[in-house]
């Protein structure tokens, strides 16, 4: 919402002390971003919290205009779980919300000519937050926001915004309501707008803090954060929650809970074997958990991670589907010195053993059947000397023809 | 007429003194040459003592040379027992049943000096870089005898044993890398620094610095493959015996120089085959002529044609 | 069969051994025939298999032991026994022991075929064998490698000497077969009698060449062949264990051979062989006492383990022949002769066998066994060779016998085969038994 007075907007920092957020909360809020997003977020790069509180407050309130869609609103409901500090009263003093459907107290017609006025007032300048998939099929009738189809309503405002984020994994690929049939024709985001910088936000919900520091990032050094190639940003959805899951030594050990309630489980080893989609899902949720309690995320609390944030993998794999390892890591076991290799097999110890047999045995019948050539050859010898003899005497061999 | 012993023993006695002569003359011709360092030798040095058995370098390893991970053992980890078709660099471990000392070891090719290896070749398909000294292995030349992997004392080139195109696969100290200034990838990743690279004759003055500053950390107080097989360019400091890691007692002698000194030898120029061979075609040269009038004197015996 | 009486008809007589004649009366086609040709094709079939399948699902070779009976026994034991042209041929043509002439095409024979087999092994045991071009070029060979010497001599030596000193028994059926291929059989026979001592004198040395290399080729593995074997010697020792066992398979094979088909056995020339063997065998197990006294590892032979188990069995084995050998010879006895030879070979052949396989320790948890393919491509080349033996021996004169041997061979042509002489094409009929004294050129 504009200024009153219509002045120049004040600085974030300006803004807090108006609305008496002590200093400290703001620090705490700078030192929760440290902590969150400490790689390839340029913000946090900084170093030290005071350095980060001294960017922040010296930005301007960027305006936030926040559509729904085909959405269940928990990626609204997540922001609200934050509390220290008040995360909630902080948002919508660090940015200026100027339009979401579920918080704002206008309805109706005000609501929509709220919305038009504030993307004609700040055009070019604006954040768009997108929650919920659209639905694109038959020309997008499946909803419709004052009589206009979304996808309309989404190409109209995003055509005037500086950037999109989409919240959620609904907003990111389509979500919940793209699973099979999906009989609306349900998107995310990026398959709808083109031509402008999109960060995708997946996950159901995301953690609050992913939209939080991009915004911040976006605010203070006027750019969004390194993207991978499906637009998520890389500080939060580089690497799969088994790479960083503190469970991930009971993985390598080979101990795996087999059933829900067994001795396994109940130690809290790994749950590859009951389905777990960690290896298959990027995600921080390993590192960063929900509600602020530590502990308070899936695997944490003893169920198998779903991958909510992998298109492809919620939803389409079942529950307690095993997924391939893809990055396979050495364990935890070592080889020894020296590794057994070649095996015995009994077949071929028969064949060998028939085979010296036959032959050991031939030869000693074939021997057997020699004879002392003192018995048997002395008139034998006698016999061809005569015979030699006799060929001696005659010229040539007698051959009829 | 066959030969009469007196002949033998005089035959004998002609060749066998004038050879006696000379062998025993020319020892020190005959003594074994030093085996070169090449000009550029770059080695790597690994310290049992700092290593905690991590494994990145099995993991860098795997990515450094595009092999993919060893997953044959249970589908789910990278879990080489030992060195294999797709496995160049392995860490292993000795703990002993008694409660003694235990030690990580990193085996991959320990690029000798001279290598029993490229000794054994027939076409010479592994070959010793004259500057670096990394010991390669070419598939062009290859026919898959797998007499290297008889010949290595370290027991390192693997044969892969599946499929009709196999490859023999051994550490070649990362050269793709080394040729972009890169340094090989288990080096590259070491977290404690346990194993390093750099020319080997670096890595073997701090190696000696090492024991020179903690003695009796490392067992003999000495470094393998200084000497070892007449010398290898991968480096070892272990605080247990060096057998116990598999690294055997070789000696200083290099396998091929130790083993094959006396074939050498006898084949230098092709001469003493040459020599035997001129003796043999007179010999029988005599026998033939023999031979042959005896058969025609059969033929006219006979009256059948003489089978010679 | 013979014109002249026997005593019985289940040890073949005894008979001066004047003409080598081939085997008549018998068919080529028989049961054994059949069983081996069998055995033949399994091995092809199993063949095409290991070249698409690679080694390792066809064979029990593994990191490990790298070499599997194709190379160490096919190669290494097989040729050994195939050694009859190199040792006999040494005995006959360089020591001039006249009377082992007649033994002469029978070891050229056994040792073709043997080293034949042994090739087509050596071929298939490579596991990137359309590399093996690189034989054409010298200049690319390490002539420092054991294994490389082995390669190419053997090869070399197949080919050339040994393929030329077996044309003689073909050529000289041709000259039978048809009189008019008799020119062109006389002028290839007399240009092969002109390079005859250049050839000979190769056969001699190539085969002391890589007989000894292949001993050669376990020298380079060190200490991880058991120090009962390992030797310095180990070439010499491989070497001398080629001469008998050649001899045992050359003068065995005959003597079995002349059991089997009723021929006449010159017992002159098997006693002069007998003691030549019987002299190599006791100077080789003198040369490898000798040798493992001096370098100290006797003590190792009295262990309880299964080196010294093999190593006593080996010597045992040999000893004995040995000493029936010289046993037959005093008491004239046959069978001794032949169980002389069979023991000695035995031992001979584990011996060779040994430092590959059975004293080869590279790493105290591995071990080998054949697999069951192995042994049968193994085992089907061997009958390809004993195929080919046959088939030799029934239509070319090698096994020697006396002389009325050959007479009787014509009349046996003459009365069974009367259509060779009404065709009129086979000019002079089947091994001349149509030749008239005229015609007979001389």
């Amino acid at each position: 919402m504009p200024d009153e007075t219509g002045k120049q907007k004040p600085s974030i920092e300006q803004h807090l002390k108006a609305c008496g957020v002590s200093r400290r909360g703001f620090l705490q809020l700078c030192s929760a971003l440290m902590v969150t997003a400490p790689v390839g977020l340029a913000l946090t790069q900084k170093g030290s919290v005071l350095q980060i509180a001294e960017a922040i407050g010296k930005a301007k309130r960027p305006s936030v205009v926040w559509l729904h869609f085909q959405d269940c609103t928990g990626c609204t409901e997540t922001l609200l779980r934050t509390s220290a500090p008040d995360v909630a009263h902080l948002i919508l003093d660090v940015i200026s919300l100027d339009y979401h459907e579920t918080l704002m107290a206008a309805s109706g017609a005000q609501a929509e000519a709220a919305l038009r006025q504030t993307i004609e007032d700040n055009a070019g300048k604006f954040v768009l937050v997108v929650e919920g998939a659209i639905p694109a099929k038959d020309d997008g009738v499946y909803m419709e926001l004052g009589g206009r189809p979304g996808v309309q309503v989404l190409r109209e405002v995003a055509g005037k915004a500086a950037a999109v984020i989409a919240i959620g994994s609904c907003a990111s690929w389509g979500g919940v309501p793209s699973a099979d049939p999906n009989p609306t024709g349900a998107v995310g985001v990026d398959s709808v707008v083109s031509g402008k910088p999109i960060v995708n936000l997946p996950g159901c919900p995301p953690n609050p803090y992913n939209l939080l520091a991009v915004v911040l990032e976006y605010v203070t050094m006027g750019k969004l954060p390194a993207l991978d190639e499906f637009n998520r940003p890389k500080f939060a959805y580089d690497r799969v929650i088994h790479e960083n899951c503190p469970r991930r030594a009971h993985f390598d050990a080979g101990r795996f809970a087999a059933a829900f309630g067994d001795e396994g489980h109940r130690k809290g080893w790994c749950l590859y074997k009951l389905g777990c989609k960690g290896p298959v899902t990027h995600a921080a949720c390993a590192t960063r958990h929900f509600n602020e309690i530590p502990g308070v995320w899936p695997i944490g609390v003893g169920t198998p991670c779903v991958g909510c944030t992998e298109k492809g993998v919620v939803w389409q794999m079942a529950t307690f589907e095993t997924v391939p390892i893809h990055l396979a890591t050495p364990p935890e076991t070592y080889p020894p010195i020296y590794s057994a290799a070649g095996r015995l097999q009994v077949g071929a110890a028969a064949l060998v053993g028939a085979i010296t047999g036959a032959v050991g045995g031939a030869a000693w019948v074939a021997s057997q059947r020699f004879q002392s050539s003192a018995e048997a050859g002395v008139t034998r010898v006698a016999a061809d000397i005569a015979y030699a003899e006799k060929l001696k005497g005659k010229p040539a061999d007698k051959k009829e023809d | 007429m066959p030969i009469t012993r007196r002949e033998l023993i005089t035959g004998v006695a002609k060749v066998g003194l004038p050879a006696a002569v000379v062998v025993t003359v020319g020892k020190d011709v005959l003594k074994t040459e030093p085996i070169p360092v090449p000009n550029a030798a770059v080695g790597l040095l690994y310290d049992a003592t700092i290593c905690i058995g991590c494994k990145a370098c099995v993991a860098a390893c795997a990515e450094a040379n595009n092999t993919p991970p060893d997953t044959r053992g249970d589908a789910l980890h990278q879990a080489p027992s030992d060195l294999n078709d797709v496995t160049r660099n392995v860490i292993k471990l000795y703990r002993p049943d008694d409660g003694s000392a235990f030690s990580f070891v990193k085996r991959q090719c320990m690029h000798c000096l001279d290598p029993a290896c490229a000794a054994g070749c027939p076409f010479q398909a592994l070959h010793k870089d004259p500057e670096t000294g990394v010991v390669s292995w070419t598939a062009d030349k290859c026919i898959g005898c797998r007499y290297c992997t008889i010949t290595c004392p370290f027991h390192i080139p693997r044969f892969q044993w599946a499929g009709f195109n196999p490859r023999v696969t051994k550490c070649e100290f990362c050269s793709h890398r080394l040729e972009k200034g890169l340094k090989p990838g288990c080096t590259s990743v070491c977290p404690t620094g346990a194993v390093i690279f750099g020319p080997r004759p670096v890595l073997l003055l701090e190696a000696k610095r090492r024991i020179q500053s903690s003695p009796g950390r490392y067992f003999q107080n000495r470094v393998y493959g200084e000497l070892d097989n007449g010398g290898t360019q991968a480096l070892y400091l272990s605080h247990v015996p060096f057998e116990k890691l598999g690294l055997p007692e070789l000696g200083p002698e290099s396998v091929p120089a130790r083993t094959l000194r006396w074939q050498r030898r006898f084949y230098q120029y092709f001469a003493l085959p040459a020599l035997l061979y001129a003796g043999l075609v007179q010999v029988i040269r005599k026998s033939l002529k023999g031979h042959e009038q005896e058969a025609h004197e059969r033929e006219k015996e006979t009256g059948l044609r003489a089978q010679l | 069969m013979s014109s002249v009486a026997t005593n019985a008809d289940s040890y073949p007589s005894t008979g001066r051994w004047e003409r080598a004649v081939p085997v008549y009366g018998f068919p080529l086609v028989n049961g054994f025939f059949l069983g081996l040709s069998a055995l033949v094709l399994v091995a092809f079939v199993l063949t095409g298999y290991r070249e698409l399948a690679g080694l390792g699902p066809v064979s029990g070779m593994n990191d490990a032991y790298g070499w599997g009976i194709w190379k160490t026994f096919n190669v290494m034991v097989l040729t050994a026994l195939g050694s009859g042209a190199f040792a006999v041929g040494i005995a006959a043509w360089v020591f001039r022991r006249k009377r082992l002439h007649s033994l002469m095409r029978m070891a050229l024979l056994t040792s073709f075929l043997a080293y034949a087999c042994g090739l087509l092994l050596l071929g298939i045991d490579a596991g990137r064998p359309w590399n093996f071009y690189w034989i054409v070029f010298p200049w690319k060979w390490n002539m420092h490698s054991p294994l490389a010497e082995v390669a190419i001599c053997m090869s070399i030596y197949a080919m050339i000497p040994l393929a030329l000193e077996n044309i003689p028994p073909l050529l000289e059926r041709l000259w039978y077969f048809d009189s008019r291929l008799r020119p062109g059989v006389e002028r290839m026979e007399r240009r092969l009698y002109a390079g005859f001592p250049w050839i000979i004198a190769a056969a001699y040395l190539l085969p002391g060449m890589h007989q000894s290399s292949l001993g050669a080729l376990m020298l380079l593995a060190g200490e991880r062949v058991h120090p009962l074997w390992q030797s310095p010697w180990l070439p010499l020792l491989y070497l001398g264990a080629a001469t008998f066992m050649s001899f045992g398979c050359v003068a065995g094979t005959t003597m079995l051979c002349c059991l089997v088909w009723k021929r006449a056995m010159d017992m002159d020339v098997l006693d002069d062989a007998a003691q030549i063997t019987a002299w190599l065998i006791f100077g080789w197990l003198g040369l490898r006492l000798l040798d493992i006294l001096f370098r100290g590892a006797l003590l190792t032979a009295f262990r309880f383990d299964r080196f010294a188990g093999v190593f006593w069995l080996e010597m045992v084995l040999v000893g004995i022949g040995g000493w029936l050998l010289r046993r037959s010879l005093r008491d004239h006895d046959a069978r001794l002769m032949f169980m002389g030879y069979v023991l000695s070979s035995a031992g001979g052949m584990i011996y060779r066998f040994s430092p590959t396989t059975l004293a080869f320790r590279p790493n105290p948890e591995a071990l080998y066994f054949p697999a069951t393919i192995e042994i049968l491509v193994s085992l089907g080349f061997i009958s390809l060779g004993i195929l080919g033996f046959l088939v030799a021996v029934k239509r070319l004169a090698i096994l020697p016998a006396p002389l009325h041997e050959w007479h009787d061979m014509a009349s046996y042509f003459r009365f069974r085969r009367p259509y060779i002489r009404w065709t009129g094409y086979f000019k002079h009929g089947y091994f001349g038994e149509n030749e008239t004294e005229a015609e007979n050129s001389d």
